[in-house]
């Protein structure tokens, strides 16, 4: 009867959107933490699609969880240390504007 | 002496008549080149006396080369003469080359006249270079060039001949170049030097050729291959006359003689051995030796007649109006040798070693004798500068009247002998237009000769105020005393009588393969017949050249010489002007060659280097536009990242999977 | 009283309505994140964005990890992320700018990657895997036994990363003491 959320393309085309704006805002924006939300954004379409296609797909059945899992882990992981290095970048250039660290530059 | 018994190894030739000799002949060669090393190394110190290794090795030289010459002129040492070979020079596969030491009459004629003039201008250096700083440097250059020159004429193999042709260029250059510390005679020995390589070029090809033939370069085995026929046709003639290149170059033939008038700026004994009696004939020596090649080709004949008698005309015009006392004696000299060529050319060639043999002293004695002059007049060289010295000095006057006699070819001195059978065997074998040319030399030869000696010792004294002139010391005195004897008598003594004496006999048998290929047999000379005719004629022109030389310049005649001069004003600026071969010369050689060489400089720079150097900078700007692509903000490299997984999308949709 | 099937007056279902809620929320608080200018208001409405994914994974039967998402990146990962906005506050930025010289290639790259994705979505035969009509309902028991099963070595390595990624983290932004790299009197520091 659903004829959205009983199909798998509807969550398929919410993570691609998803993932697109998380794109963009890597690209585009100035301050590294937005940086690294706009990939948090990016990891957590992955997540949707992974899910989607977990719920959706019978020979897939709690694999698409299990990966959403670890990939919550890994994304963890590395928010923490990006984290941490833009803390002691700021330290260094007393300044979070990805613009201004320019000092490889050729 | 043991050492010279180790150094010969007995072999004998090949030939029924190829006797050995005698074990000390290798001293020929080893005492001038001792001379030489002595001197070079401990000479310096040795200051005033550094002429006595040398004087005493070439006297014994002398002695030695006077014990086997005269008996090879004789013919007692057999027909073909005598050889040792000495070592193996270079063995190489198929390819062999021996040392020896080969003495025949040929060798003889020119061993008697290269050691003999050659200690008698060692004898003069002692007193003309006496003032020299490097007098020690000078005789220890002599001694090698004795070295070279008896390595020529001895050796059986044309490589070695060919080396020792190459040392006799080296000490020429040496020789030449002597007052270094000038620039004239650097340049002259420069000039001397490349002018003689650009014969030797065709030279060496003509030895490629003949071991391309022959297989090897040892003498006794090419003429006789050369006489059984194995060589002929065009092969003989472009071989013959790429031997002939080498030839034309050592003995300042037209067009390589424009070396000899500048080797003048050498010291005058240098000329007088060097550029009059010895190294300049080794082209004629050559020739000779290798007559059977020669006569193979009739074309090469006559190329080598052609050439021999234009020389002749041609540096005999040039000598009509030089004032450099020297400069006439050089082109002399190169007129001379023009003579010899002829007579080679048209198969006179008996006439042409003895025309050798006088020339060879008589000619030594006129530039040693000019060189007293120089001496006496303390350095000037201009005949305008001299004048009325045959009183001054009377020993030099005499001796050189003897030779200029002797040049002209008036009986019975001894150039008339061997002029006077060049040009009559010309005439007798067919070349009319060798002898109708011959006779006009001989004719302006005597002209010439006696301008020079009107102007430098006849009239009125020009020479300029603050000179004193004096007779010079007897060490000159006495080589010209003694250089004067056979310039009287080795024409009559090795000539007479006519086409039957002595040197007749000695050359014959070594000349007869080549007189077979030509198909000339020995005449008889008749006194009243064609002979005594052709004798008469030469005589006449000879003494109409030498009245009309000894009228105009007995006493000042200087308004008729410039009347005269004046009327004949081009042909005069032409002959002053050396008829402007230097300078076409240096225009098309010179000039255009640096033109070129600037060219390929040009190229080298900008095509060359530029493409190397293009390589360098297309890197280096590659480089530095690349390296806009390191930005160092993280932001551009993300972009790179999503640059490129969105063009692998791209691609993965559009190429399927 | 039941709840009727379809919404009253717009006639869809209720799963569809839910979807669309939860949906249009996620997208316009990533936009938000995305676009806004004050950093902290982006960090809030990351954790909006974060919490209607998590509502959404309910929808597709997968309780857990929506339990999981809202742990793990609302409870610590958006936290951190305040807590790095808070360290890294600096009055000279301009407000103006938050955009870099390089927004509209981002922009354009971004929509590029939509599009692929569209084309990607569009011109696959979805049907041709046998696909359920519903959402199955996930439950813990098949995560677990995927989890301990074939991903079980994964499991344990994220485990070991994890641990170095915070000892890591630490150790980076610890304070240099005085002598250290990067202390406050260290000269080649700019």
């Amino acid at each position: 009867m659903s004829q959205i959320a009983g199909h798998l393309e509807p969550y398929l085309v919410l993570a691609g959107i998803l993932f697109s704006i998380g794109a963009f805002g890597f690209l585009a924006r100035r301050n590294a933490i937005s940086m690294l939300m706009s990939i948090e954004l990016m990891l957590n379409a992955v997540n949707l699609s992974a899910v989607a296609l977990g719920a959706f797909i019978p020979a897939l059945v709690g694999q698409g969880i299990a990966f959403a899992l670890l990939i919550i882990a890994v994304a963890a992981a590395e928010a923490t240390v990006g984290l941490a290095i833009v803390i002691a970048i700021y330290r260094n250039r007393k300044t979070p504007l990805v613009d201004e660290y320019d000092t490889m530059r050729q | 002496m043991s050492l010279v018994s180790t150094l010969i190894r007995v072999a004998s030739e090949g030939g029924e008549s190829a006797a050995q000799l005698p074990e000390y002949a290798p001293l020929l060669l080893i005492l001038p080149l001792a001379g030489f090393l002595f001197t070079a190394a401990i000479g310096r110190r040795l200051g005033k006396l550094a002429h006595l290794v040398p004087l005493g090795s070439i006297v014994a030289t002398w002695g030695i080369a006077m014990s086997l010459a005269i008996p090879a002129l004789l013919g007692d040492l057999g027909e073909h003469g005598a050889s040792s070979e000495l070592f193996t020079w270079i063995a190489s596969g198929s390819l062999t080359f021996n040392m020896g030491i080969h003495v025949d009459a040929l060798t003889g004629a020119l061993l008697l006249v290269v050691t003999t003039v050659g200690a008698l201008v060692h004898l003069y250096s002692v007193g003309y270079m006496s003032h020299d700083p490097g007098y020690w440097r000078f005789f220890a250059y002599l001694n090698l060039f004795m070295f070279s020159m008896l390595l020529l004429v001895l050796a059986n193999n044309l490589l070695v001949v060919f080396a020792a042709w190459e040392l006799v260029g080296l000490s020429s250059y040496l020789l030449i170049g002597f007052w270094y510390t000038k620039r004239e005679p650097g340049l002259a020995a420069k000039k001397a030097f490349i002018t003689n390589r650009v014969g030797d070029v065709g030279f060496a090809l003509g030895l490629m050729g003949l071991v391309a033939v022959f297989g090897t370069l040892d003498i006794s085995t090419i003429l006789a291959g050369v006489e059984a026929g194995q060589l002929a046709g065009p092969a003989a003639t472009v071989i013959a006359l790429l031997i002939f290149c080498g030839a034309v170059g050592k003995s300042a033939q037209f067009p390589l003689h424009v070396w000899l008038p500048d080797a003048m700026e050498g010291p005058t004994p240098v000329s007088a051995l060097i550029h009059a009696a010895t190294m300049v004939n080794a082209g004629v020596y050559l020739v000779a030796r290798m007559s059977p090649l020669f006569a193979a080709s009739h074309e090469a004949m006559l190329v080598v007649a052609a050439i021999g008698i234009f020389t002749a005309i041609f540096a005999a015009s040039i000598a009509f109006t030089q004032t450099d006392i020297k400069r006439v004696l050089a082109f002399s000299t190169l007129s001379q040798l023009g003579y010899m060529f002829a007579a080679l050319g048209v198969g006179a060639w008996v006439p042409a070693i003895f025309h050798l043999i006088t020339h060879g002293f008589f000619k030594g004695l006129l530039f040693l004798g000019s060189g007293s002059v120089i001496h006496a007049v303390e350095g000037e060289q201009e005949m305008p500068k001299m004048g009325g010295l045959a009183k001054t000095i009377p020993i030099t006057y005499a001796t050189m009247l003897i030779g200029t006699v002797a040049i002209a070819g008036l009986p019975p001195l001894a150039g008339f002998w061997s002029k006077d059978e060049i040009l009559g065997e010309a005439f007798k074998f067919g070349y009319a237009w060798v002898w109708l040319v011959g006779m006009v030399v001989a004719g302006a030869t005597a002209f010439y000769m006696f301008r020079l000696m009107g102007l430098t010792f006849w009239g009125k004294s020009r020479v300029s105020e603050s000179v004193h002139v004096h007779e010079s010391p007897w060490t000159m005195t006495l080589p010209l005393i003694l250089l004067a004897i056979p310039s009287i008598g080795i024409g009559a003594l090795l000539g007479f009588p006519f086409a039957d004496g002595i040197l007749v006999h000695g050359l014959e048998p070594i000349f007869h393969p080549a007189n077979v290929l030509l198909g000339h047999e020995h005449e008889a000379w008749t006194l009243f017949g064609i002979d005594g005719l052709l004798m008469l004629a030469s005589v006449t022109v000879a003494s109409i050249g030498t009245v009309i030389g000894v009228r105009l310049f007995r006493s000042d005649h200087g308004d008729r010489i410039r009347a005269i001069t004046a009327r004949l004003q081009p042909l005069y600026a032409g002959s002053k002007n050396r008829w402007f071969f230097d300078d076409l010369n240096d225009l098309i050689f010179v000039r255009l060659g640096t033109r070129l060489a600037n060219a390929a400089w040009w190229f080298d720079r900008r095509v060359v280097d530029g493409a190397v150097n293009g390589v360098g900078a297309l890197t280096s700007t590659g480089g530095r536009g690349l390296r806009q692509i390191q930005t160092g903000r993280v932001q551009n490299y993300a972009f790179g990242i999503a640059l490129g997984l969105a063009a692998m999308a791209v691609a993965y949709l559009v190429l399927g999977s | 009283m039941p709840l009727p099937d379809t919404l009253p007056l717009i006639g869809i279902t209720w799963a569809d309505a839910l979807f669309m809620m939860l949906g249009g929320v996620t997208i316009a608080a990533s936009f938000f994140v995305v676009l806004g200018r004050d950093i902290i208001r982006n960090g809030l409405m990351l954790i909006l964005a974060l919490g209607a994914l998590a509502g959404i994974y309910v929808m597709l039967g997968a309780a857990i990890l929506a339990g999981a998402q809202v742990l793990v990146y609302i409870g610590a990962i958006s936290v951190l992320i305040l807590f790095a906005i808070m360290l890294t506050q600096s009055k000279a930025a301009p407000a103006k700018l938050t955009f870099q010289s390089q927004a509209l290639p981002a922009a354009l790259i971004a929509s590029l990657l939509a599009i692929i994705f569209a084309i990607t979505l569009g011109t696959n035969d979805w049907k041709a895997t046998v696909f359920a009509d519903t959402p199955a309902p996930q439950g813990t028991t098949s995560t677990a036994a995927e989890l301990f099963g074939p991903y079980l070595l994964a499991f344990e390595v994220v485990s070991v990363l994890i641990l170095a990624a915070v000892i890591g983290g630490i150790y980076l932004a610890t304070i240099p003491r005085a002598g250290q790299i990067g202390a406050e009197d260290d000269e080649e520091v700019r």
